[in-house]
């Protein structure tokens, strides 16, 4: 990933209950933007459909 | 009469030749100053414009009494002139050593920057580009917010771009000063864009 190292790069601890596109939502104001983050967390998440609490997503 | 004009030419040999026998020394101070002026000059030109363009205006004044065969002005000016010299060289030689230490400080500060500012606008690229496409803004961030992240952005890619001219022409100094800019700038468009660093 591009912003693996980059310290401005947001990041995001999925809780209970969260999906990408409720995730997008929040943070881009746009759920069918939820493409952007899982493409920038690619090396963790194999299925936009399955995130799961815990898991430290990189929002671009 | 005729005593009176002997004396008087008499007068004007000896002042001639008391004048004339001062040429040696005045052409000899002139030249000593120049070669002194000359051992400090670039330096000079570069820190104290203003104090070198002084003291060659009072050197330039000496080499016109000189052309004038005032040669008797030339010495008696020499002293002052030597004084002049002896200051400015002191403070070229103390300005060029604060501008090294300066200059040494602003490229260590640059190694900082030129790792850390490309990932900063990066970052408020990436989410620009991203909040373009969003059919709405999400709630911590106005139009006006958005607006202004984009501006600050376009500044900061111009800024940066002048301060890696100033990098690589010589000046660390002023590549150091446009960079923290260019960082304040980013931690104000950060703010706008409702992005903090990542701890």
């Amino acid at each position: 990933m591009a912003d693996e190292q980059n310290p401005y790069t947001q990041h995001y601890v999925v809780k209970k209950g969260d999906t990408l596109s409720k995730i997008a939502g929040e943070f881009y104001g746009d759920p069918l933007l939820y493409p952007k983050i899982f493409e920038a967390n690619r090396d963790i998440l194999t299925d936009p459909n399955r995130i799961k609490p815990g898991q430290k997503l990189r929002i671009p | 009469m005729f005593k009176r004009s002997l004396l008087i030419t008499a007068v004007a040999m000896l002042a001639i030749a008391g004048c004339a026998s001062q040429k040696g020394p005045a052409t000899k101070a002139i030249a000593d100053a120049e070669a002194a002026i000359s051992a400090f000059k670039d330096d000079a030109a570069r820190l104290l414009p203003d104090d070198l363009a002084k003291l060659e205006t009072t050197l330039t004044g000496m080499k016109d009494n000189f052309a004038k065969g005032d040669y008797k002005a030339v010495v008696a000016a020499s002293p002052d002139l030597w004084s002049k010299v002896a200051a400015l060289r002191d403070a070229t030689a103390a300005k060029k050593a604060e501008w090294e230490a300066a200059t040494a400080a602003a490229k260590e500060k640059w190694t900082g920057y030129a790792t850390d500012l490309p990932k900063m606008v990066d970052a408020i690229q990436s989410r620009v580009d991203i909040l373009g496409k969003a059919r709405r803004l999400p709630r911590n961030v106005s139009k006006e917010a958005f607006d202004n992240a984009k501006t600050g952005l376009d500044w900061m890619k111009t800024q940066w771009a002048a301060a890696n001219d100033a990098f690589n022409s010589g000046d660390a100094i002023d590549a150091a000063s446009k960079a923290q800019a260019v960082k304040d700038k980013g931690d104000e468009v950060l703010k706008l864009l409702g992005l903090a660093p990542s701890a």
